[in-house]
């Protein structure tokens, strides 16, 4: 099932273009959507959520057309925008609660869901105090929850991971992979670093200026450019030789070897080579071509 | 024995999920007892709870003087316009938190990315401050009333006035909270909003009194009738008079239900106001 599908989608502004004629689709699981600041993405969740008319072009969350079903398809969908979006004197608590009921959510089950969303995106003590005291780290959990309190079966999440520190931002990531894989709700997540989207997403859509650079599953971005990286303690010269000779494309780069991975065999032939020469193994592993490589064609 | 945590992990929703409707009910009960206090930090009961016992002053004087000289002290439709400062400065502080931290904080597209529409969040408060208000006027008239009815003055209660004046306590309600938020909505700064508001009432009630005591001074007492609309006060009771046929706090209104059609123009245009200020904050 499609999560969400856009057909040349158009969003004109005064003075820009934001989106130009885009035309895509993404299914469940987590699909990341990457670009560089002012691509277009959150003017895509935006005309997603129904909050912005598209200037022309036709835009279908789960299945549901964003013109005419606008309040049906909010019901079922938690956004977490990327900008700052809480109230510093209310606490946690209060306010993924408030937030619940404004999903329609009948107060008990607010407060009962509130406490188990605030508990699963790691919020726990501190979630009684003003919200005006918490770190960048607990206010993105804080922003995430309300997002996630209605236990939605899609959520849009406008760049999660800015401004956390490295730790912070590992947690975010394993969190969001959580949402899509165990919670079992789809995720739109973007961000304008792409390595790590590539870590928790099963499917990635990268635009650029409003227009599609590409969009496809994450294995076929590793895939395209996958590759053996091989280290041994001497004899780096050889090995290449006797490889090309066997009819695998090589290249050295300092210490290590990089062996095209063409099928199967390749990973054979290394062993073979290795075996062959006598040569001491050191280090054997894949080298995942990385979704930056896009950009760099 | 050991006590052993279990994660029982994530746990879907299928319980019931309320339409439009209830969340913006949810809406205008928070919005509500925020603008008493109630759920906010201790400081910010402080101000309307101060208000609301100053507002029941006259009731408890007037019970006083009706208990001790048995006459009637205050008429009910006359207790709007004899508090309307204290009214003004409620409507002053309290229409700015209703919609500015929303504004300044953006919490409004976390509203708009749910069920409840603009005119869902803009309705929900206006019902919040307009009761808050109402709530303000009504209890001290109530008291008064009850005051009265265990008094037993002389003659026949004034269950007309009363009731004239909680029709009148809804109008005003509804005219003050629609221009107090339409003002207070284009600042997400609540010092700007506590000021605009405040300076609009002061603003209005000069420029009406100066008119009246002018058109008065040079004998053209049916402008001077006119000159009373400007405040809104003065308005309302303009249209408790036509209603009711309360007496008018002013030296007389302009005949027919003009007054009630102007509170009904500036309602309409202060929610107008409102409705398109958000449907611009919206795509912001």
């Amino acid at each position: 099932m499609a999560i969400l599908a856009t057909e040349e989608l158009t969003k004109q502004f005064p003075r820009v273009t934001a989106l130009r004629q885009l035309t895509v689709t993404a299914g469940t699981g987590v699909t990341g959507l990457v670009g560089a600041n002012g691509a277009g993405k959150s003017t895509l969740i935006k005309i997603l959520l129904g909050l912005l008319p598209p200037t022309s072009g036709r835009a279908q969350v789960l299945d549901m057309d964003v013109g005419t079903h606008g309040a049906q398809i909010r019901r079922v969908v938690g956004y977490m925008p990327e900008h700052d979006c809480l109230p510093p004197d209310v606490s946690a608590t209060e306010f993924v609660v408030h937030m619940a009921q404004m999903s329609g959510l009948p107060r008990t089950a607010a407060r009962e869901r509130a406490a188990d969303t605030l508990r699963h995106v790691g919020l726990h003590e501190e979630r009684y105090r003003p919200i005006g005291g918490y770190s960048t780290g607990m206010r993105q959990r804080v922003k995430l929850a309300q997002a996630l309190v209605h236990d939605p079966q899609l959520v849009f999440l406008d760049e999660p991971t800015n401004g956390l520190d490295p730790q912070g931002r590992d947690d975010m990531l394993a969190l969001i992979r959580r949402i899509g894989s165990e919670f079992g709700i789809s995720v739109l997540v973007t961000s304008h670093l792409l390595g790590e989207l590539e870590r928790v997403c099963d499917h990635v859509i990268v635009i650029d200026g409003g227009t599609l650079l590409r969009s496809s599953a994450i294995s076929e971005f590793t895939q395209a450019t996958q590759a053996l990286a091989v280290e041994v303690e001497e004899g780096l010269e050889p090995l290449a030789a006797r490889l090309s000779q066997v009819g695998e494309s090589v290249a050295v780069q300092g210490r290590l070897l990089t062996v095209e991975v063409r099928s199967d065999e390749t990973y054979d032939a290394v062993r073979d080579a290795v075996c062959d020469l006598d040569l001491n193994l050191i280090r054997l592993e894949q080298r995942h071509g990385r979704i930056e490589d896009v950009f760099r064609v | 024995m050991t006590a052993v945590i279990h994660d029982i992990g994530y746990r879907r929703y299928d319980g019931p999920r309320l339409g439009r409707f209830p969340a913006a009910l949810a809406l205008a009960r928070h919005s509500l007892r925020g603008a008493y206090g109630l759920g906010r930090p201790a400081k910010s009961k402080i101000l309307p709870f101060l208000i609301a016992a100053i507002m029941m002053l006259p009731a408890v004087v007037s019970i006083a003087v009706m208990a001790l000289l048995k006459q009637e002290a205050i008429s009910y439709p006359a207790y709007m316009v004899t508090m309307e400062a204290v009214i003004a400065i409620f409507l002053a502080t309290q229409s700015p938190y209703m919609v500015a931290p929303d504004l300044r904080f953006r919490v409004l597209p976390l509203y708009l990315s749910r069920p409840v529409g603009i005119v869902d969040y803009v309705g929900a408060k206006l019902a919040a401050l307009a009761t808050a208000l109402f709530v303000l006027l009504a209890v001290p008239l109530t008291i008064l009333f009850i005051g009265e009815l265990l008094i037993d003055l002389p003659g026949p209660p004034h269950t007309h006035d009363y009731l004239a004046a909680l029709v009148g306590g809804v109008v005003l309600s509804v005219l003050l909270a629609s221009i107090g938020l339409a003002l207070a909505s284009f600042t997400p700064r609540r010092g700007l909003g506590v000021a605009s508001v405040i300076a609009f009432y002061l603003f209005t009630s000069a420029v009406s009194a100066v008119f009246v005591g002018v058109l008065q001074s040079v004998g053209k007492s049916e402008a001077a009738a006119w000159a009373w609309l400007a405040n809104p006060f003065f308005l309302v009771d303009a249209v408790q008079v036509w209603l009711f046929g309360t007496n008018p706090i002013g030296d007389g209104y302009p005949p027919g239900p003009w007054a009630l059609v102007i509170v009904l123009v500036v309602t309409a245009l202060a929610v107008l106001g409102l409705l398109a200020r958000y449907r611009k904050a919206a795509t912001a």
